[in-house]
């Protein structure tokens, strides 16, 4: 498989497969059949340009953070291969490691009795950094993150968000082209996602041309920062382009979002309707081509509801992923 | 090379640190041993009604078996440390949610497990310096200067072969994941077939399959230089046993660690608890 200069990551025909629970452990027991097994990457091929901001979107379970462990050489790919940075994944995993930087979900994946500065120290010499070379990294990393005054502190004393900043910083400790940014935000709160966006977006790609795949299922998280996203679902991507590109695959211009208390029967209103319960808050989002023409009959048929606020707004990622697989995205944060 | 010193070193450092924040373990750790083997000497002294015995002089060579026993007992931290240490260090890594991170980075894995079997020496040999101390003025054990250096000689070869086997636990424990059952298991099969507790000469089952196992001939070598005043001259053959014993201790270890690692990454179960 070649890579072309532009192309930093090249994956062709990966597929990850997992048994079903409790069949053949440990190689005793009938031989499994395909359909005990649980695809969770389908297939996927995917080509990211270097100093792109490439997100994976999609539910819980649809196989980003699998994929992200077949591109981190972390899981073996069943068939296919990716090329990261010119090294193949399975025929040269070392190298393909060392170009990548990842951070995965879970604030428990630092030694918690250690400071900060001590992770990142056996961090970098994981990564076959000097001595010297780690001392000047770190000192950078943590002006950078904000954490220089608590750099000396066990990491039991910091906060989630400090220790995401330490979990980031360990994924660019060897300053690597090629970072995998598994939920980096996950968990937070605003205003330290907002600061993790940010550094995400204006320093490491746009100022150090890093070349990110960001797997996240905040739709406004990937909206606002990536250049293209890959909508996953069911192990597969069912759609690539930008955000822009994605959201006029929506064949309607407009949709009217109402909230009310208690169900109202909206069918035969619009060209498509899908409804979601927020904290006893039912939210209809109305597709139609015009929003005025629609509107009296969405007062009328709202009559067995509360109708709290109507808005129209334009289509959305989430909209997006729901035109194409006909599912929500799960577990969104509120806050977010 | 000089990074992967310096992973060692961070690795080691990194184990220390971490061991330093649990004082109560370490005490656990220190006089866990000698706890272990006092009911031995008073069961071993009822049986045979004094400290002596001619009938253990004849298989042991001394017919003390205080001291013979109390250096079973030293010597065993290395076996208890090594084959706990090592797997219990994987499976804490994977508690903690750091394997990943460790198996994800290019670096080589042997200066990972080398890290973590020296820092695990360099505890265990703390313990083992208290337990000498408490049986030199503790037990009356005598211990000359002369003897010190051949016995760390033997000690080195021992814990080199012990380690190896500690890698392969450690690649068994990435797969099973819970392995204190299987280390049990493996730990009281070296009390029984080697001279921990007892001369194995006391059964010919237990002698034979002894020959096999470094302990043996550690043990041997070091109560000879000990109890018995032996001249290295006469120990050169077991020494040379013990290095033996160690590249296939290792080898084996290595190797195992190293399919059972590519068995997680295809299998998926690097991330499982």
């Amino acid at each position: 498989m070649d890579l072309a200069p532009e192309h930093a990551i090249i994956a062709k025909g990966v597929v990850k497969t997992f048994r079903k629970k409790g069949r053949r452990k440990y190689g005793i027991g009938p031989k499994i059949t395909p359909d005990e097994l649980i695809y969770a990457v389908n297939g996927v091929d995917l080509t990211v340009r270097r100093g792109e901001l490439f997100g994976l979107l999609g539910p819980n379970g649809a196989g980003k953070t699998t994929l992200v462990k077949c591109l981190s050489t972390l899981l073996l790919p069943n068939k296919g291969t990716a090329i990261i940075s010119g090294h193949d994944i399975i025929n040269d995993p070392i190298a393909a490691r060392e170009c990548i930087g990842i951070t995965t979900g879970g604030e428990r994946t630092l030694y918690w009795k250690l400071s900060g500065r001590d992770n990142l120290r056996y961090f970098a010499a994981l990564y076959g950094l000097s001595s010297e070379e780690a001392d000047r990294r770190i000192s950078y990393l943590m002006k950078i993150m904000g954490l220089e005054d608590r750099q000396y502190e066990r990491i039991e004393k910091y906060s989630t968000g400090m220790r995401q900043k330490v979990s980031i910083s360990r994924a660019l400790i060897h300053d690597p082209p090629v970072l995998l940014l598994d939920e980096p935000t996950l968990g937070l709160d605003p205003s330290f996602s907002r600061f993790i966006r940010s550094f995400i977006k204006k320093d490491l790609n746009q100022k150090q041309k890093k070349t990110i795949i960001l797997t996240t299922h905040y739709m406004d998280e990937a909206d606002q920062l990536c250049d293209r996203i890959a909508i996953m679902n069911e192990g597969k991507i069912v759609a690539v382009d930008t955000p822009e590109v994605l959201k006029r695959r929506i064949p309607q211009d407009e949709v009217l979002e109402v909230r009310c208390l208690g169900h109202a029967d909206f069918s035969g209103i619009g060209q498509r309707v899908y409804a979601d319960s927020v904290e006893g808050v039912t939210i209809y989002r109305i597709h139609a081509e015009n929003v005025e023409d629609i509107m009296s009959q969405v007062i009328q048929a709202a009559h067995s509801a509360k109708i709290l606020s109507m808005n129209v707004t334009k289509p959305t990622l989430e909209d997006v992923f729901i035109h194409l697989t006909g599912a929500r995205l799960t577990g969104e944060d509120n806050e977010q | 090379m000089s990074s992967e010193l310096f992973l060692v070193k961070e690795e080691i450092k990194k184990n220390i640190k971490i061991l330093l924040c649990y004082p109560v373990e370490i005490m656990f750790w220190a006089i866990f041993p000698i706890l272990w083997v006092i009911p031995f000497i008073f069961q071993g002294e009822a049986l045979v009604g004094g400290s002596t015995s001619s009938q253990f002089k004849e298989l042991a060579g001394t017919e003390q078996f205080i001291p013979f026993v109390l250096i079973g007992a030293i010597i065993s931290t290395y076996l208890f440390s090594s084959l706990y240490g090592m797997g219990g260090s994987i499976r804490m890594e994977s508690y903690w949610g750091t394997l990943e991170y460790i198996l994800g980075s290019p670096a080589r894995k042997i200066s990972v497990l080398m890290g973590k079997a020296l820092s695990e020496s360099i505890s265990s040999t703390f313990f083992v310096a208290t337990q000498v101390l408490i049986c030199v003025f503790g037990f009356g054990l005598k211990l000359t200067v002369a003897k010190v250096l051949p016995i760390l000689l033997v000690l080195l070869l021992l814990v080199a072969g012990l380690y190896g086997m500690a890698i392969a636990l450690a690649g068994v424990t990435l797969q099973i994941k819970e392995s204190r059952s299987l280390v049990h298991t493996i730990e009281y099969l070296f009390y029984l077939f080697s001279p921990i507790r007892y001369p194995v000469g006391i059964n010919p089952v237990i002698a034979t399959v002894s020959l096999v196992i470094p302990l043996t001939y550690a043990l041997i070598a070091i109560r000879g230089i000990w109890l018995l005043n032996q001249p290295m001259s006469t120990l050169w053959g077991y020494v040379g046993l013990l290095a033996l014993l160690d590249v296939i201790f290792i080898g084996v270890g290595y190797t195992i660690f190293y399919y059972m690692e590519k068995r997680v990454r295809k299998s998926g179960s690097v991330s499982q608890y």
